[in-house]
Parts: structure tokens; C-alpha cells; sequence
């Protein structure tokens, strides 16, 4: 029971890594995105109209991602550009999605697309309890395991990734320094958005297999604390994101079980995890990215 | 605002809906319908209490995007009450108890988040809105079991109030007197805010915490106090749509009230008159919208689309202020 509970445990968490990983590239940027959710729902309809119309879920994972980037545009331009509340922009944007899904969607509520297949690892998958855990996934889920080394890789140890966090820390000095912090913004958002689409649409392409309206489910709002109380660290990020994703499938367990649990009350465990978990570690003060939710000057 | 209308028209044409669709619903919705007036009043009875929650705790500058879970646990605790009340009380008594159990509910849940970032600097945009996931859930399981009535058949609903429970109309109108309560509420927030000792150190606290701090005024309590009092307005505001409206308590009952209160009460950059009328506004809004559905075959969830392009518009023009 622990083995499938840390192994599905896993396999959630992915569609919950890849919109946290781009929320900290956005946090670390200057900017609490908390549209996060709606670019999820976007990612996660849009990988389902593309799944179907070609039948390959690459494809759909392609739309996914592209359609992320389109919701943090918007968001991207309303705060970057225009110099909106992050908070209230961020809120917006995930309505705007919420009605456009819901609206567009529709039509293909429950229609089933053809779903990534699990590609176990040769020889590391023989490897007792870890390597069911690990390594009997299908490739997104490795795709993750890279993504995480890759992203603190290229926010620690590139210029780039040293733009960024600039950014996030002292614009005036990028400013100052030749580059735009403006511009670095915003591609950092797109850059999340692009993450948080490919999550949204590996909860419904890879993971359940088909669309229902507001099939996220605050998803994108626990990225956000789960960013926050990673202490904007990477590895803490995604180590947050699969612990929601144990407590997800602990509670589809417990039920599959027959545990004398009401199946709504489960179904706040996560959240309440979520919260806890932030409480405790907000408690240590820690260094938040000191321009972070300060609107850049645009002139 | 004219693009976000007309990206909304975009939007409904390439759903099938052409604008003279979009003016024929417009048309039923508001021109035709001689209780226009009257559907926009009842929906605003939550929305501006709603709203109010917000504005309450920004002049503490904290954000309440938890609305939406304290309008529906103030709605749980005011059918707890009312269902356990039955027609044992006359109904002046079972009102207040409503309202006042409702707001009970809604301020600790609102309460709590500030107590959190208080004590443990928990950052409350992120802490409210979770704390709504969890408020949902609570209130599905109860539905779901202990208070599912076995009577109903396919949405599963609480047992409906009594009728002795239930607000009086106006007379000579469908608009329960829940509206009167939310003006009465609206003016006291603001006499509160803007005249009173009390307002005047939330606004320090907000405005400078350094210096309220300094000069030793108690912000821990305040900050708490603040959106403890929001989230009892917005607790107050699902217990009258309650016992106003709708009578028993089912899964859909505030399906995003809180969030529109939320955008409202932003745009309205913490003014307590301009976030109630934003909120009249909005209802207005969702009401009109409701033909969408019937007359452009559009789905219910269209009007989120149109509200989003709106408050997308009006945040995007408002550059460099905040609440």
C-alpha cells in the first residue's frame, strides 16, 4: 500500500511539478502569478482538443504548453506591461479561463483521448520499492525528474538564470546594468506559463484522459504555496509538489480501501497539508526575492 | 471597455453566438424582464458582503480572497441552525441566530487566516484561498451525508428551512428584506471605517505597520480583528441568501460569489461605496446574463468570460495603484 501510494503519489505530483516548477521561475522573476490556475485549465483543455484531433498525446501535450504560454501573456501584459495587481490580475485571469474552458469545453466533457503509455526503466525499474516508485512511469514523469536538476542548473549557474533572479531581487540594478528587467519579466512569466500549461495538460491528457469542466481543482493555487513555502528553492519545490500529490493519492487509496472516511473530507486533506505545511515553514523567516509583487516601472 | 466588450463578442460568435443573439438575450434579460430590478437585488445580497469582507481587511492591508469559503460557511452554519431550530422559534429569533451564527462562521474562518499571518507570517492571499477548497469540502460532506435530505432526489440538498425561518418579502415585491439587512450593513462598515477610532488605527496598520507599531497601537489584534470582521460580513452575506433566497442549502449555492465580490471590492480600491455599487453592478451583470444560456445557447459559465474581459479592462487602465 505505501509502494502504490509513494508510486501514484508521484505520478500526480507530476501535473502539480511542472505549474510549481513555472511558478518559481516566476516568483523568482518579481511575480506571484496566481493565474497559475488558470493556465493550468487552459493547458489542461487545450492538450484534450489537441489530443483528439491528432490522437497522439505529444501532440496534446504540445498544445498544452503553447496554450500556457498564450494565458500568461495575458496575465504577462496586464501586470508586466500595464502594471496591474499581481494579485487581482493573476485572480482575473483565472476567471477569464474558468468561463472560457467551461464555455468551450463543453463539448468534450468526458470524451476519453489516448493517454501516454508507462515506459518502465529496464534495469532500474527491478530495483525493489524504489524502482516501482520511480521508474514505472510513462516518460513525463522522467521528463520532470530532468526538469528539476535542468531548472536549478539554469537559475543558479546561467547568466540567464542570473537575469532572472536580478530581476526578482533588484530590477533597477538590470536596468542599470544594460538589460531589461522588464522584458526579462515577462519572458520569465511566458517561460512559466509554458510549464504550467504542460502540467495542466498532463493532469488531463496523461493522467485522467479525458476533460471536465474545472478539472483543476485548486491545483494551481497550491503551485503557489507550494513555491512559497519551498523558501523559492527548487528541489524544495518539487519535493512539495510530490508530497500533494502523496496526500492526493493517499486519499484515493484510503477510499479504494474501503476506509470509513467520507470521500469529501479526503478530499480536503491535500489542502489542509498544503496549509500546514506553509504555516510551519512561513513561521522560520525566511528571504523571499526582495522585489517580489513590486510592479516594475515600465518607463 | 469597449474592447473587452467587443472581445467578448468575438469570443460568443465563434460559439455560435452572433451579436444579434447577444442582443436578444440582452433584450430578454433586461429590457423584457420586468423583474430586472428585483433579480439584481437578491443576487447582490451576497456580493456586497462579499465585497465588504474584502474591503474591511485591505484597509489592514491584508488581502481576503477567501470570500467564497466564508459565504459558504456562513450559509452551513446558518442551516445547521435553522434546520435544528425548525419552527421552535417565531421567526425574528431564528433570523438573528441565522445571521448571527452565519457570521460567527465566516469570521473564524476568516479570522483564522489573519491569526496565521500574524503569528506565523503565513501569507494570507495564498492561506484564504485554500482555506476555501477546505470550506467546500466541509460543506459537501456534510451534504453529502449527515444533512443530505432523503427526501430530495438527484442533487443531494439539506432539509428545507421552515417557512417561519425564511426572511419576509417587500411588499408588493419578490426581493426579500435580506437587502435592507445588507444596506443597513454597508453603511455601518463604513461609518465604522470612516469615522470611528477603530477605522482610523486599521488604516494606520495598513498604511505604515512600523509606525502603528511604534506608537504602540496592538496590530497583531487589529490585523486579526480586520478580517475577522470581513469574514463575518461575508458569513452574514451566505446566511441572508439563506434564509432571503434560497431556503436549503445545496452543493452550488455561491458558485463564485465570492471571487466576483472579490474583483469587485479590487477595482473598487478599497472604498467601501464604490465596492457595494460595483458589487449592485456585477449582479446586474450576472443576472442579465442569464438569458445567454436560453436565448445565444451559450453555456452558464459565459458571463465568467465576460466579467474576466471587464475587470481585465478596468485593472489593466488602472496602472501603478493598489489597494
Amino acid at each position: 500500500m505505501i509502494e502504490i501510494i509513494f508510486a501514484s503519489g508521484i505520478a500526480v505530483g507530476t501535473a502539480l511539478l511542472f505549474p510549481s516548477l513555472g511558478e518559481l521561475i516566476n516568483q523568482r522573476a518579481g511575480v506571484t502569478n496566481l493565474g497559475t490556475e488558470g493556465g493550468m485549465l487552459g493547458g489542461a483543455l487545450a492538450g484534450v482538443i489537441a489530443g483528439l484531433a491528432t490522437g497522439s498525446a505529444w501532440w496534446g501535450l504540445a498544445a498544452g504548453a503553447l496554450a500556457g504560454v498564450a494565458v500568461a501573456a495575458i496575465f504577462a501584459w496586464a501586470v508586466v506591461l500595464r502594471g496591474g495587481n499581481q494579485l487581482a490580475s493573476g485572480l482575473i485571469v483565472w476567471f477569464l479561463m474558468l468561463g472560457l474552458t467551461s464555455v468551450i469545453g463543453r463539448d468534450y466533457v468526458g470524451q476519453g483521448v489516448t493517454s501516454l503509455s508507462t515506459m518502465p526503466i529496464p534495469v532500474l525499474a527491478e530495483i525493489p520499492f524504489l524502482g516501482r516508485v520511480l521508474f514505472t512511469h510513462d516518460p513525463l514523469v522522467y521528463g520532470g525528474f530532468l526538469a528539476i536538476p535542468l531548472l536549478w542548473w539554469f537559475l543558479t549557474r546561467t547568466r540567464a538564470g542570473l537575469k532572472v533572479r536580478a530581476t526578482g531581487e533588484r530590477p533597477l540594478v538590470v536596468d542599470a546594468a544594460g538589460h531589461s528587467a522588464v522584458r526579462t519579466q515577462f519572458t520569465a512569466l511566458l517561460a512559466g506559463g509554458a510549464l504550467t500549461g504542460l502540467g495542466g495538460a498532463y493532469l488531463s491528457v496523461g493522467q485522467v484522459g479525458n476533460w471536465s469542466t474545472d478539472m483543476t481543482n485548486g491545483y494551481g493555487f497550491v503551485a503557489v504555496a507550494v513555491v512559497i513555502f519551498s523558501a523559492w528553492r527548487v528541489g524544495w519545490t518539487a519535493g512539495g509538489a510530490y508530497l500533494f500529490g502523496a496526500m492526493i493519492a493517499t486519499a484515493s487509496v484510503l477510499q479504494a480501501r474501503g476506509f470509513a472516511v467520507n470521500q469529501h473530507l479526503l478530499d480536503a486533506l491535500p489542502y489542509l497539508v498544503t496549509l500546514v505545511v506553509l504555516v510551519i515553514i512561513s513561521a522560520r523567516r525566511v528571504q523571499q526575492p526582495e522585489a517580489l509583487s513590486a510592479a516594475l516601472s515600465t518607463r | 471597455m469597449p474592447a473587452a466588450l467587443a472581445a467578448f463578442i468575438l469570443f460568443a460568435w465563434t460559439q455560435e453566438a452572433t451579436p444579434l443573439d447577444l442582443w436578444d438575450a440582452l433584450n430578454q434579460g433586461v429590457l423584457q424582464n420586468a423583474t430586472f430590478i428585483q433579480q439584481t437585488l437578491v443576487r447582490a445580497v451576497p456580493l456586497v458582503l462579499a465585497a465588504l469582507a474584502v474591503v474591511i481587511p485591505a484597509r489592514a492591508g491584508l488581502v481576503n480572497v477567501g470570500g467564497e469559503g466564508q459565504l459558504i460557511l456562513g450559509a452551513v452554519a446558518a442551516t445547521g441552525l435553522g434546520v435544528a431550530v425548525g419552527s421552535s422559534l417565531p421567526g425574528p429569533f431564528s433570523w438573528l441566530l441565522c445571521i448571527l451564527i452565519g457570521a460567527m462562521a465566516g469570521g473564524l474562518w476568516g479570522g483564522l487566516c489573519g491569526a496565521l499571518k500574524v503569528w506565523f507570517r503565513a501569507p494570507e492571499p495564498v492561506t484564504t484561498v485554500l482555506a476555501n477548497f477546505i470550506a467546500i469540502s466541509i460543506m459537501l460532506y456534510l451534504l453529502y451525508q449527515p444533512w443530505r435530505d432523503p427526501e430530495g432526489t438527484g442533487q443531494p440538498q439539506s432539509r428545507p428551512l421552515d417557512t417561519a425561518a425564511m426572511l419576509p418579502m417587500i411588499p408588493g415585491s419578490r426581493v426579500s428584506i435580506a437587502i435592507l439587512v445588507v444596506v443597513g450593513f454597508a453603511v455601518l462598515v463604513w461609518w465604522l471605517l470612516a469615522r470611528t477610532n477603530w477605522g482610523f488605527r486599521i488604516r494606520v496598520t495598513g498604511g505604515n505597520p512600523e509606525a502603528a507599531r511604534r506608537s504602540g497601537l496592538p496590530t497583531a489584534r487589529l490585523s486579526i480583528a480586520s478580517i475577522g470582521l470581513g469574514g463575518a460580513m461575508a458569513g452574514i452575506g451566505g446566511a441572508l441568501n439563506l434564509i432571503g433566497l434560497e431556503g436549503q442549502l445545496r452543493p452550488d449555492i455561491t458558485i463564485g460569489f465570492g471571487f466576483v465580490a472579490f474583483l469587485a471590492a479590487f477595482l473598487a480600491r478599497g472604498s467601501v461605496v464604490k465596492a457595494a455599487l460595483l458589487a449592485l453592478l456585477f449582479s446586474a451583470i450576472v443576472v442579465a446574463s442569464n438569458p445567454l444560456q436560453l436565448r445565444a445557447g451559450l453555456d452558464g459559465s459565459a458571463v465568467y468570460v465576460l466579467l474576466g474581459c471587464l475587470c481585465l479592462g478596468m485593472a489593466a487602465l488602472s496602472r501603478r495603484r493598489t489597494v
